[in-house]
């Protein structure tokens, strides 16, 4: 594992991701993005379908290989080809899907619990009482025995929630968390990623709720054509920013979703 | 195995010979299981109580019943009793049809009720007899839809037919068991056998992947 | 009367043993069949290059080989170099082996209806590629396979009464040698092929249970 000394920062970034690439079948998807997220950023990629956006997320958590770039977790360089040290950097590292992707097979409560029993091996009991808690906080305690197919979008997605949490990750990527959904349901989704910053969780969001991106992030930056375009504080990017693809972008958007959040 | 080599060689053209026994059986079942096939499984989705319930026992009885039981009720049960003298060849392709028509009915059934209900409406509304209907408008779109299951159907009865070798039938495997209890090369004899076997199967999948596209329509999606 | 009194006392017996052996060969046959059928049917989906041309070679042998002619080769064939089955290991072998490919693609097919996206979130949680197979992936897709691999058990018990051709005597074979013996074919093969037609109908029925029990509410919706 490599020690990356960052000389002039004073702290360590949580997550650092520098200068990632990434084609399918020759037509290249990431052109060398990179940034950084330190503990408790909460910061928002947006922009134009087929951008890059979600394949970022999935190179990060290494669900895609890289064609080049690299991954650090708390200054560390993840090394993905040990298998152990992958493992156990996806444990630290939550990812909400789109299609919430739970297990079809499984109620809300195992769902949660599987991953407690299976990967960090805690005893059933435990595990039991933990996922309880965690479906409790994402205000499912009444549905723990449904099943996916008997849950709403919303309460899929909020199951999927509380499964990432469980693990007890340091950093979330989520990856368009309410882009499937209904816009009724899209509230409760919301509420609780709220309350997830409010606790101080770190966060990387990809989504299009420009208007619920821009109350909660930090830091939004604008990816098109594979590369980050512009970055910098949701005041500036969303009603001033300085290049002109952001400013159509978000022109565009903003319309809209005058009324979400 | 060189002497082997010889000694398959000398009885090659006699085993090989056996192929047309084989797809003679196979052809001759395949079609009558298809013919009775298709009235069952046209009784079945468009036949009255009664009638339905009979082909439901028929299916039920012949989907059951082991093959070589079958063969030996057949053959020295039923043609003993009623006094006829069949030669084995016809018995097993009268009984090897009789077991693919029950799937085989089943496979055109399920293409059947596949097909929206809206052809069947449409065509009484313009006039047509329910049995023209089912002739022209049903039966020719759920025909296209079989022969995927109509295939497999080809290469279970296409292994079956080995069975037959049970009656005294003189097919591939009859043959080859003759060669090797002269020769006792049965190891190598029994993998030539199987090695026809597949390629027989292989042949005929590839021809009904031509026939369905052949018949193909375009932009006709199930 | 003098009808059934022959029956109970000659051949009931003699049946019930033909019976029993036919147990004896299709349990351990199934059991032996679908454990093959798992691996070969996960290795060909999940395995590496080499291992999927292997579970590609095994699929097309032991499914493009008529039955009797493997069973054939392992009671003929192999003591020709050197091994020497017994009947009963000679079919219990070749049913396994056999059962075995067609239950792979069953097992294939249902791990190939699983989308993509739950071993996604099984990798994201942490789990290795293995463990995400075996407590992620194979339970959705054993659920999926069991129509087919159900109707393939219905299969293995017709097919058993292919071991007496390499003479084990089971239900079949017991039925042969009475009904040659006292001449009473029509008879005494109707009642060896009811004797089947129950057992057939007895497992489908429990099969159609087992199906009802699992099942997941909506469970069965395709891939997408």
């Amino acid at each position: 594992m490599e020690e990356e000394t960052r000389g002039m920062a004073e702290q360590v970034p949580m997550l650092s991701v520098q200068d990632v690439h990434k084609h399918f079948g020759g037509v290249p998807v990431l052109n060398g993005v990179s940034l950084n997220l330190f503990r408790g950023d909460i910061k928002v990629v947006i922009g134009p379908s087929g951008g890059g956006k979600s394949t970022l997320l999935h190179c990060i958590n290494f669900l895609v290989e890289l064609d080049a770039g690299r991954i650090f977790l708390n200054g560390v360089r993840v090394n993905h080809t040990r298998k152990r040290e992958l493992y156990a950097y996806r444990q630290k590292v939550g990812m909400i899907f789109q299609d919430f992707n739970l297990f079809d097979h499984l109620d809300a409560l195992h769902n949660v619990m599987i991953g407690l029993v299976q990967v960090r091996k805690l005893p059933r009991s435990e595990a039991r009482q933990r996922a309880e808690a965690e479906l409790e906080r994402v205000g499912l305690g009444d549905h723990m025995a449904k099943y996916p197919a008997e849950l709403s979008g919303g309460q899929k997605q909020r199951v999927s929630i509380a499964r990432a949490l469980a693990m007890e990750p340091g950093v979330m990527l989520l990856d368009e968390p309410t882009s499937a959904l209904d816009p009724e349901l899209i509230g409760e989704v919301h509420e609780v990623i709220r309350a997830l910053a409010s606790r101080g969780m770190t966060m990387l969001l990809v989504t299009h709720e420009i208007g619920f991106a821009g109350t909660l992030a930090n830091e939004i930056y604008f990816m098109d054509g594979g590369r980050i375009v512009e970055q910098g504080p949701p005041q500036k990017i969303l009603f001033d920013a300085e290049q002109a693809r952001t400013r159509e972008f978000c022109s565009k958007i903003g319309r809209l979703h005058e009324n979400s959040g | 195995m060189p002497e082997g080599i010889t000694v398959i060689s000398e009885n090659l053209p006699y085993i090989l010979g056996g192929i047309w026994v084989t797809l003679a059986v196979v052809g001759g079942a395949l079609t009558m299981g298809l013919s009775l096939g298709l009235v069952l499984a046209v009784t079945q989705v468009y036949g009255n109580r009664t009638l339905r319930r009979i082909v439901a026992v028929y299916v039920w009885f012949f989907r059951g019943i082991p093959l070589l039981v079958l063969l030996f009720i057949f053959y020295f049960g039923i043609l003993a009793e009623l006094q006829i003298e069949l030669s084995p060849f016809t018995v097993s392709i009268i009984v090897l049809g009789l077991i693919s028509s029950a799937y085989q009915s089943q496979i055109i059934q399920g293409s059947i009720l596949s097909l929206p209900e809206g052809q069947f409406k449409a065509a009484r509304s313009i006039g047509m007899s329910d049995a023209r209907a089912i002739l022209f408008i049903i039966l020719p779109q759920a025909l296209r839809l079989s022969i995927p299951g109509w295939t497999n159907e080809y290469t279970i009865i296409m292994k079956d037919s080995a069975v037959t070798y049970a009656l005294g039938v003189t097919e591939i495997l009859a043959r080859s068991r003759h060669v090797a209890e002269r020769t006792y090369q049965h190891f190598w004899i029994y993998i030539l056998a199987g090695c026809i076997f597949l390629v027989l199967t292989y042949i005929g999948t590839k021809l009904m992947q031509l026939l369905e596209e052949k018949v193909r329509i375009p932009g006709y999606a199930r | 009367m003098e009808e059934l009194l022959f029956l109970r006392r000659e051949v009931a017996p003699e049946l019930l043993a033909g019976l029993w052996m036919s147990i004896q060969l299709i349990i351990p046959s199934a059991i032996c069949g679908l454990l093959i059928g798992i691996v070969i049917g996960t290795l060909r989906v999940y395995g590496n290059r080499l291992l999927k041309g292997f579970a590609g070679l095994y699929v097309l042998f032991f499914r493009g080989f008529p039955l009797l002619v493997q069973l054939y080769l392992w009671y003929f064939g192999l003591p020709r170099i050197g091994i020497y089955l017994s009947p009963f290991a000679s079919a219990v072998i070749g049913f396994s082996l056999c059962s075995g490919a067609y239950h792979s693609e069953y097992v294939r097919g249902a791990l190939q209806s699983i989308r993509r996206g739950q071993l996604l979130a099984a990798y994201s949680l942490g789990f290795s590629r293995t463990r995400a197979i075996f407590s992620i992936l194979l339970p959705q897709a054993l659920r999926r396979a069991l129509p087919g691999s159900g109707n393939e058990l219905i299969y293995l018990i017709k097919y058993s009464s292919l071991a007496y051709m390499v003479t084990c005597i089971e239900l079949t074979g017991k039925g042969s040698i009475l009904a040659n013996f006292y001449f009473k074919y029509m008879e005494i093969f109707s009642i060896v092929g009811a004797i089947y037609l129950l057992m057939a109908s007895v497992v489908s029925w429990g099969l159609n249970r087992l199906e009802d029990w699992i099942a997941v509410p909506g469970f069965d919706r395709p891939k997408i």
